[in-house]
């Protein structure tokens, strides 16, 4: 496994140097870390859009792009993260190794363009370009309402919004139309100053790097002024027990129903019995041996697809699958009898156990890719429980049936939701 | 078994290959350091191939109903006793398949207990096990497959561009076939598609990651020897007569979406190519599509800034043995004046000239992002077999790239983005 050498900066700024000659290229991570809230989300995903349209040395997109493609084509991208409570604004630099583009020193000049996008942003009168920030605030508006053309992932955000509509986690990855409306550039602007000023900033490096050149080249990014001053963002909040099930249909245009499942696990990431959860989620519906998969699709034919996850900083579970609505009842017997089935501890020695060999080839592969080491140290930090693969495999393997039995106990369901085709209205109860 | 080594020093990859008598090509590609080990069969057989003269002279020509290909795919995945996810399970595995046009891939990833994983890839793909009873629940599945597809508004634009863009080749057809034409496949179908096109000789395998090659091969030519097949004859594919010109200017549909969503595509003049020829044919036009709607060059900022574009527009260019289109497409406020802003787009390029700078640029940027996809092990693998169907070295891309010269794109910008030649497909939304 590839280890972490970390270093942290007088001024709240942690850097993580992931040194290994893996890849073809050298991948570059900033974190800046910010609560997710209903009254800021909106200007915090609009950041990285305005960020991207230009800095003080390119001020334009266009100016941005040809000079990454004068560095082969190098991936510059600002982006917003929700894991959690958590609303993170995303930075990355991809670069492939100097080695192969002989008398270039493409990390260095990626590395500057970085510096550039994050703290030298292009301004007028001081603030953001007018026209940036309100070109930005259409193709957001665009973004936010475009959800619906995707209708597996629109399913699945429209349970999460009513399940947890009085809580932080509700609030949409891109805001709300009607929050995006009065931010100008002079609102925005100051926001990010102050952003960038106080909340905390993570920096993640992988690939082939030299450790001490690369701390030095790292730091030069954060030459603006940081406060020391505020403390860390609140907890997320996990543990509920819902009063009743809630149920929300909808209806639309479409040919194929969708049903969601929103369950309450009581399990946080950072707790000592996320890994049993793990092994639940995986029995149920992780994988094509789980019990959804082959109740749901292999034995009633009802869906092509019928899957669990997990948010793991939340705590909650989604299911979801795609059926005909007439087969609504049949899906959603089917599926909470399943959930029983594990309560009841009927779990095979089989499900067990290839459940388990599962789980460990996906942690077993995170260092594969430099994407997914990076993502999975940030889990770690955004949890505080910062910790290896290696911990993880060793805790799935011990893991015992009532160990499973156990968290399937904390499950609790929360919101039934289910997009509906509008031909069938009144059909379902 | 001998083995072939083929090294490409700009990739700074090694890969072993063999070709078993009678058997398929093995391609193996080792990686160390890499837990995952990544395994791919393919046959050369696709939503396209509907129909055809099965193996032997004088045998009919057949035609299948659409989605055979993919129906088949899903079948394959059972055998006597259930389905064979648990026993890729059994060894952490983790199995899947697709079909394409052209061709239908089976594969696993796993970390442990390779060679008894590879060894099941092996058998399920060459073990058919069809009854009534499994195809008539296997329907059930694959209509909520089609229905999903049905919702998916990125999808019905595209086939609906290639419905307008081609009349009677089969590339026009979904690739899951329809919920009527599916219910029309038997199994006696499935069994006679299978033997004629999952012979060895019509398929290849690619393994990647901290594996042996010698190993592999063996593996490969003990699973053969086991096994009888008929002589090999390379099967006849029949593609109707396809012409020059596009089948329909426009398709319009509604869906529930929140805005338009757009495809242009430029049908290709047919001319048989395989091989480096077919490989520089699709790097010059996708450099050429670059150099006009790339976001590095001003009509993308203009349309963007305009609001008639967003980050999701693309444009690429599809070369296959028996077709070819560009396609470009994206969300859009306003379909019809994207459509005449990038046909105008072209005839500005077109009347100015392409320009210096930005070729050597958009080359770089190739370069660039194909040796950074080759971080990715499934990348590399899916790739490798799709190009060699082809008759291409997926290496190769690096040189091939090297000599494309400005004047090769000057010339397919005149010969390929002729306005006769385009169709347009738009999803609406409802009112």
């Amino acid at each position: 496994m590839i280890s972490l050498e970390s270093k942290t900066l007088s001024k709240k700024i942690n850097i993580h140097l992931l040194p290994t000659r893996k890849f073809k290229t050298v991948l570059v991570s900033v974190f800046l870390h910010q609560t997710l809230e209903k009254d800021l989300a909106s200007q915090t995903a609009l950041l990285p859009a305005v960020l991207e349209r230009g800095t003080r040395e390119y001020p334009s997109f266009r100016d941005l792009k040809i000079k990454l493609e004068e560095l082969y084509g190098a991936e510059l991208r600002a982006d917003v993260l929700k894991k959690g409570e958590r609303h993170i604004l995303s930075f990355s630099l991809e670069v492939i190794n100097d080695k192969f583009a002989p008398g270039e020193n493409l990390l260095q000049q990626g590395l500057s363009m970085l510096k550039n996008l994050i703290g030298d942003p292009f301004l007028e009168n001081g603030v953001f370009k007018r026209e940036y920030v309100q070109q930005e605030k259409e193709q957001l508006v665009k973004e936010i309402q475009g959800l619906i053309n995707d209708k597996v992932n629109y399913a699945l955000e429209s349970c999460v919004q009513e399940m947890c509509s009085g809580e932080r986690f509700g609030v949409f990855k891109y805001g709300s139309i009607e929050d995006l409306e009065p931010i100008s550039p002079e609102s925005l602007y100051s926001y990010y100053r102050e952003l960038l000023r106080n909340n905390p900033i993570d920096v993640f490096v992988v690939g082939e790097i030299e450790p001490d050149k690369t701390f030095a080249l790292v730091q030069d990014i954060f030459d603006f002024p940081r406060d020391a001053g505020r403390g860390d963002l609140p907890p997320v909040e996990v543990y509920r027990i819902p009063k009743e099930v809630r149920f929300k249909e909808e209806f639309l245009p479409v040919t194929q129903g969708k049903l969601t499942l929103g369950y309450r696990i009581n399990t946080s990431y950072r707790d000592d019995d996320y890994v049993d959860m793990l092994l639940y989620n995986g029995i149920l519906g992780g994988f094509p041996h789980s019990k959804l998969f082959q109740n749901v699709r292999e034995k009633a034919s009802l869906a092509y697809y019928a899957f669990s996850r997990l948010e793991k900083h939340k705590g909650i579970q989604l299911i979801g699958s795609g059926i005909e609505a007439e087969n609504y009842e049949r899906a959603l017997e089917i599926i909470q009898e399943q959930v029983e089935e594990l309560k009841k501890g009927n779990i095979t020695h089989e499900e067990m156990e290839y459940t388990k060999r599962g789980l460990i080839s996906q942690y077993s592969i995170i260092g594969d890719s430099p994407y997914s080491l990076v993502s999975f140290f940030l889990d770690g930090l955004i949890s505080q429980r910062e910790t290896d693969v290696e911990y993880f495999i060793g805790r799935i393997q011990d893991i015992k049936e009532a160990d499973v039995i156990e968290a399937s106990r904390k499950v609790c369901l929360d919101t039934i939701y289910f997009l509906c085709p509008e031909d069938r209205k009144g059909g379902i109860q | 078994m001998e083995l072939t080594i083929k090294e490409n020093i700009v990739l700074e990859e090694k890969v072993y290959s063999a070709v078993l008598d009678g058997g398929p090509a093995v391609y193996v590609l080792p990686r160390e350091g890499y837990n995952k080990k990544y395994a791919i069969f393919s046959t050369h057989f696709g939503s396209i191939d509907n129909t055809f003269r099965a193996a032997g002279d004088g045998e009919e020509k057949m035609t299948l109903p659409d989605g055979v290909a993919h129906f088949l795919e899903h079948k394959l995945f059972d055998d006597e006793e259930g389905n064979i996810f648990d026993r890729f399970a059994a060894y952490g595995a983790s199995p899947n398949a697709f079909t394409s046009f052209t061709h239908t891939t089976y594969l696993f990833s796993c970390t442990d207990f390779f060679l008894e994983n590879f060894r099941l890839l092996l058998d399920f793909v060459q073990t058919p096990y069809f009854t009534e009873e499994s195809v008539a629940k296997e329907q059930g599945i694959i209509q909520q497959e089609i229905r999903m597809y049905e919702d998916n508004p990125e999808w019905r634009v595209f086939f609906n561009l290639l419905k307008a863009l081609y009349e009677k080749h089969p590339v026009r057809n979904d690739i899951a076939g329809t919920v009527e034409s599916i219910s029309r496949i038997t199994k006696d179908i499935l069994y006679q598609c299978y033997n004629t096109f999952y012979h060895p000789r019509n398929m290849a395998l690619f393994v990647i990651g901290n594996v042996s090659p010698q190993e592999i091969v063996n593996e490969v030519a003990e699973s053969i020897s086991r096994r009888t097949f008929p002589p090999f004859s390379e099967m006849n594919r029949i593609y109707p007569k396809e012409k020059a010109a596009v089948n329909e200017k426009k398709i319009v549909e509604k869906l529930a979406v929140s805005q338009p969503v757009f495809n242009l595509g430029f049908k290709d003049t047919y001319t048989y190519m395989e091989g480096q020829q077919l490989l520089f044919r699709e790097l010059i036009t996708e450099l050429l599509l670059e150099m006009i709607f790339g976001r590095s060059e001003k009509l993308y900022t203009r349309l963007y800034e305009e609001g008639l574009i967003d980050e999701h527009f693309f444009s690429e260019y599809t070369a296959e043995l028996s077709y070819g289109y560009t396609l470009l497409g994206g969300r859009t406020k306003d379909p019809e004046r994207l459509h005449e802003e990038l046909l105008a787009g072209i005839r500005g390029i077109k009347k100015e000239g392409l320009k210096r700078d930005s070729f050597e640029r958009h080359k770089r940027k190739l370069r660039g992002e194909f040796l950074r996809s080759f971080n990715s092990l499934e990348f590399i693998a899916n790739n490798y077999l799709a190009y060699r169907f082809r008759k291409i070295d997926f290496f190769e891309v690096i040189d091939v790239l090297e000599k494309i010269r400005l004047e090769d794109l000057q010339k397919r910008l005149d010969e390929h983005l002729i306005e006769d030649l385009h169709a347009i497909s738009i999803v609406y939304p409802f009112q």
